[in-house]
């Protein structure tokens, strides 16, 4: 795809996409890029890109944060302590 | 009570049910805030891992075993439910990324994420349709791969990337709304 131009204009020197890979082609693939689910080559390419794209960089980086930011914050709950002892009393009832 | 029954439950009570807050939050996401539900999930869960235990090695992560345990009680029951609601249609304004309409400059990432509450992810992902919201659950808070959702649910891996990927963006378009109503993005 060497001939994509990037969807974010003056993103790559000289007109042509850094890498081989247009920003419109990375910014389609940034979940599975971020979620090391690329095949390595592909993987390479978008990292280079990166490398040398300051439109996608931070886009790329701001995914990155949300993703972290879901991961460490959507697991929180309200304990219940009317589950606990309900479970409590069915393990004292042998139910195991 | 055989003494050993005792030396079990108390085992057992101080290594796994310290962990019973984290599988009661893994099923009310997956469950999508179902509170009657998650702690029948959480319940059976429990009990399963109970019977199991001597299957348990010690010292190793019990959550991450627990959540196992889970994750598999809830998609067996998932599973062997027949009716799928239809498939949600592609909404652009809901699944368009976020990212363009956050203002440059001041690092609107930190302040977009430093406003942000727990409970209101918490509730964003809870209010994600089921298509969306069981692998999302599966893979940014279990951290199960694409072909590890795929497998759990049964559908090819094309289909969990892209409901991953709407998801995602659904989830931050929610979120971004909300740091909107919050008034600390403009």
């Amino acid at each position: 795809m060497s001939d994509g131009t990037g969807t974010h204009a003056g993103s790559a020197p000289r007109g042509s996409p850094p890498e081989g890979i247009s920003c419109e082609e990375a910014l389609a693939r940034v979940y599975e890029y971020l979620d090391g689910e690329l095949e390595p080559g592909l993987h390479d390419r978008i990292r280079a890109h990166l490398e040398v794209c300051h439109r996608c960089y931070p886009f790329f980086d701001f995914e990155r944060m949300f993703l972290e930011y879901v991961r460490e914050t959507g697991r929180s709950a309200p304990g219940s302590e009317a589950l606990r002892e309900r479970i409590v009393s069915l393990l004292a009832d042998g139910a195991g | 009570m055989a003494p050993e029954d005792a030396d079990k439950r108390a085992g057992f009570e101080a290594e796994a049910l310290v962990h019973l807050g984290a599988l009661r939050g893994l099923a009310l996401r997956l469950t999508g805030g179902d509170e009657a539900r998650s702690d029948d999930l959480v319940q059976e869960a429990v009990l399963r891992a109970y019977r199991a235990w001597e299957r348990y090695e010690p010292g190793t992560n019990c959550r991450a075993w627990l959540s196992r345990i889970l994750r598999n009680v809830f998609i067996n029951e998932y599973r062997r439910r027949e009716a799928r609601p239809a498939p949600v249609p592609y909404d652009e304004a809901a699944e368009a990324p976020v990212f363009p309409r956050l203002s440059a400059g001041e690092d609107p990432e930190k302040s977009f994420f430093g406003g942000l509450v727990d409970r209101a992810v918490v509730e964003a992902i809870e209010a994600l349709d089921e298509e969306f919201r069981v692998p999302l659950v599966l893979s940014d808070l279990e951290g199960l791969s694409y072909r590890e959702v795929a497998e759990a649910l049964d559908v090819p891996v094309g289909t969990v990337k892209s409901r991953l990927h709407r998801a995602r963006r659904r989830l931050q378009n929610r979120l971004y709304e909300y740091a909107r109503e919050m008034g600390y993005v403009r």
